[in-house]
Parts: C-alpha cells; sequence; structure tokens
C-alpha cells in the first residue's frame, strides 16, 4: 500500500508539473485573450505549481 | 507586417518578462517564509531526570528520514511501578498542548515508575499553517532570560508529505466513512495500520509504543474553540471513566472547573476509543479553551494566541453562547490553558495510583496554581547555560 501511496504521489507531481508547464507555454504564446490582465493571472496562476513542485507549500 | 507590428512585438515580451520576473520575486518571498516555517525548530532543556531519547520510528522504522518521525523522551526513575504517556501535538495548532509536554520536560522528577512525552506527535503538521487562515508561524513566551518561540503548526499532515487525498475517508479497521481531510488528522487515524498511510503510521507506532512499552495510562492533550461543547473536558475511555471522573470532580472542587465525557463507541479514529480499545492502556483525552481557534474572533494575532483576549467572542460568551465562560477581562491566557494540561494530567496520574497501587507513577512537574502565579517562561530554562546533553532543538 505505501508502494501504492507513492506512485500516486508521483503521478500527482507529474500533473502539477504539465499543467505548469502547459501554463507557462501559454503565459508566452497564446491566440485568445492577450491583454496585461491575462498576463498577470497566468503568471500569479503559476505560483502555486512552482511553490508546489519545489516542494515549498 | 507593418513598422508597428514590428516593434510591438519585442515590447510585449519585455512586458511579459517583466511580469514573470516580479512573480518570482514575490513567490520568492513567500517561498522563504513557507521554507522557514518547514524547518523551523523549538529548542527545549530537559530536566536532569531524563534517562533516554527514542523515536517514533523505533515502534516501525519506515518512519525514519520521514518528516513524522518525533522523538519520545522517556523519564525512568528506575523504582518499579507504572508507566504514563503524555501526548502533546497532535494538533500543533493547539500549541498549549505541546508546550505544557515542553515544561513537563524541563521541570519533571520522576520518584516511581516511568513517565514517556511526546512533545509533537504529529510533527508533519507542525510544518505548515492551516491554508486560508492567515495567522502567525509562532509566538513568543517571555522568560526569566529572553524570550522562547514556539510553532503554530497546522491541524493536519502537511501535504507535501501526504498527498493527494482521497475522496472520502474509510477509517481503518472499522469501515466508518470520515470527512475526506481527516485522511491527514491524526486523531482520526488510530488504531492505524503498519502499510497505510503516512499518518495512518504515526497513528499505529504510536499504538505500537503503548503496547510494547505496556503504558498504563495515556494522556493526549488538545484545545478546543469555547463554542465546541466538550471543551475544558477530560475524554475518557471506558476503562479509565472512574478514574477521569475522580479527577473531574477533584479539581472542579479545589483548581478550575472540569467536565467529564465519556468516549462515544462510534467516535472511530480518535485517541481516548482506540488507545483503549487496541491496547490495556487507560485513555484519557484533555481539552482546554483556546479562543484563537474559535470561528466567530477578530484579527488572528500572536496576543490572541497568547491572552486569548478577543472582542466578538465577548459577546458571544456575554449571550451564554460559549461552553466556558468567557470575559474579556481574563481571556484564555496560555499560563492557564497550560497550567489546565499540567494540573489535569497529574491529578489523573494521582487517581490511578489510588485505583490500581500497582499501576503507581509518582511523578511531579508545574502545577496550574505555579503557571497561574509564575507564568509559562519561569518554567523555560536558558539552553546557553544548561548542560548540552540536556538541550534538543526539534
Amino acid at each position: 500500500m505505501i508502494l501504492a501511496q507513492t506512485i500516486v504521489t508521483y503521478i500527482y507531481y507529474i500533473i502539477t508539473a504539465i499543467i505548469g508547464i502547459t501554463l507557462l507555454k501559454k503565459f508566452f504564446k497564446r491566440e485568445k485573450r492577450q491583454g496585461l490582465v491575462y498576463d498577470l493571472v497566468y503568471a500569479y496562476c503559476l505560483v502555486p505549481f512552482i511553490l508546489r513542485l519545489l516542494q515549498i507549500k | 507586417m507593418s513598422n508597428h507590428q514590428a516593434t510591438a512585438q519585442p515590447s510585449k515580451l519585455l512586458q511579459k518578462i517583466i511580469i514573470l520576473a516580479v512573480v518570482a520575486v514575490l513567490a520568492a518571498i513567500g517561498g522563504i517564509s513557507f521554507r522557514n516555517q518547514r524547518l523551523f525548530k523549538e529548542t527545549v532543556v530537559s530536566s536532569d531526570a531524563l534517562t533516554e531519547t527514542r523515536w517514533l520510528s523505533d515502534y516501525l522504522p519506515s518512519l525514519k528520514g520521514t518528516y513524522s518521525d518525533t522523538p519520545i523522551f522517556v523519564y525512568d526513575s528506575g523504582v518499579e511501578g507504572g508507566s504514563v504517556l503524555y501526548m502533546g501535538g497532535t494538533h500543533p495548532y493547539e500549541p498549549a498542548c505541546s508546550l505544557s509536554a515542553f515544561i513537563m520536560m524541563e521541570n519533571i522528577k520522576v520518584e516511581k515508575g516511568r513517565v514517556f512525552i511526546i512533545p509533537q506527535a504529529s510533527y508533519s503538521a507542525t510544518t505548515s499553517g492551516i491554508l486560508g487562515n492567515a495567522y502567525p508561524v509562532s509566538f513568543d513566551i517571555k522568560t526569566d532570560w529572553g524570550k522562547s518561540t514556539f510553532k503554530i503548526g497546522d491541524r493536519v499532515t502537511n501535504p507535501l508529505d501526504q498527498w493527494p487525498d482521497s475522496f472520502t475517508y474509510i477509517h481503518y479497521p472499522s469501515g466508518q466513512s470520515q470527512a475526506y481531510q481527516d485522511l491527514r488528522n491524526l486523531n482520526r487515524c488510530y488504531p492505524g495500520r503498519p502499510d497505510g498511510t503516512l499518518t495512518e503510521r504515526v497513528a499505529f507506532a504510536v499504538m505500537e509504543l503503548i503496547r510494547s512499552e505496556k503504558i498504563d495510562m495515556s494522556i493526549d492533550a488538545h484545545e478546543a474553540s469555547l463554542m465546541y461543547p466538550v471543551v475544558g473536558t477530560y475524554v475518557a475511555h471506558d476503562r479509565a471513566m472512574d478514574i477521569a471522573m475522580m479527577a473531574a470532580m477533584d479539581l472542579s472542587a479545589t483548581t478550575f472547573d472540569m467536565k467529564i465525557e465519556q468516549s462515544p463507541g462510534s467516535l472511530k479514529g480518535f485517541t481516548h476509543r482506540e488507545w483503549g480499545d487496541y491496547s490495556d492502556t487507560l485513555a484519557v483525552l484533555m481539552e482546554t479553551p483556546e479562543p484563537f481557534i474559535d470561528r466567530i474572533v477578530g484579527p488572528l494575532t500572536e496576543d490572541l494566541m497568547t491572552e486569548g483576549k478577543d472582542l466578538f467572542l465577548s459577546f458571544a460568551g456575554d449571550k451564554g453562547l460559549t461552553f466556558v465562560p468567557y470575559s474579556l477581562e481574563t481571556g484564555w491566557p496560555m499560563r492557564t490553558r497550560v497550567g489546565r494540561h499540567l494540573s489535569g494530567a497529574a491529578k489523573v496520574v494521582e487517581y490511578m495510583g489510588m485505583f490500581f497501587p500497582e499501576k503507581q507513577v509518582i511523578a511531579t512537574w508545574p502545577s496550574y496554581k505555579e503557571l497561574q502565579e509564575l507564568d509559562c517562561g519561569h518554567f523555560l530554562h536558558d539552553p546557553a547555560t544548561a548542560d548540552p546533553d540536556l538541550v534538543f532543538k526539534i
């Protein structure tokens, strides 16, 4: 069971990384919603993913 | 491409880089704060009655190297008698419990039997705060030699150590469905299992300590909001009811009001239920009043934690909505809450010796009255002048 939990946790971190990379990609290149406010929202949303990937929060 | 578009693209990229840099700085500032909280250690100077230091991983090796491994301090008189476990820090956002354990450790004298103290039972939960609750990461206690700093942690295991949560929590072994977040709540995970989640493994290791050391009485210290009925109360397992009842009556007659409740059979995963059901120990849980965790209070400041004074709560107190008396003049200061735990524990240990002479433990530590008179800081010793072998950063 400990192994199963470890695998689930790793999968969770992989999902976190995928979402984080997608947000970063969309921050630089997207077709719709290109205003400054959306840049701020994308950048802001990145923070928890980075902190989690770095095992900080 | 027009000239206008050609100049707009680089400036847009520059704008994005500047935004990213600013957000990175803000994330770093927040991250450093979170990291410091994760790594902060409390300092305790044990009394010279200390005979041994163990770790929870001694009872379940898979905890070794995790943030849930926590020290156990053993005070063995060398005289045959009973044994007592005092546990603080099940819920680290109830810090009078850990502080009472620290003050007990710093001043304890044992004449008969053995005393085991776990000051930070849910160590992982001490390394973060409650999500969405803005409150200080620590509070200071003034001492005769300066100040000592203590953590205000979370209620549950840090998500960095156990994640993700499942959609529902099925308690083992009862199969009872509980709130999903209680999968990380140590006081819902007993008796635990050796191959379970990290929190279940901590619970199992505590059970193993109780079983293998044949602990006669186990005391779990908590704090409760004043609008929660089980505040200022002993909650005792069936077999510990007589002892807790006598202790509550004695304390209420001589020192402070103390209520008593029998552990409901249907409340699964709690110390007062599972410790007693899955071992021979006499299990008692204690709750002191902690205004800081009441839902209706104002700003969650360090003063509110140490003095327990809140205007909004006083309105509720005036209308009789709190389950212990509350006034803005007295509040519920740390010295009162810590003192209640110390005398509450001493009283059930005393009565255990009366009910079961073969299990008698004779141990002393500061009392409620001493705490009221001299405050917490008086009983904390200066690590700079103490014997280095008795100084622990945990």
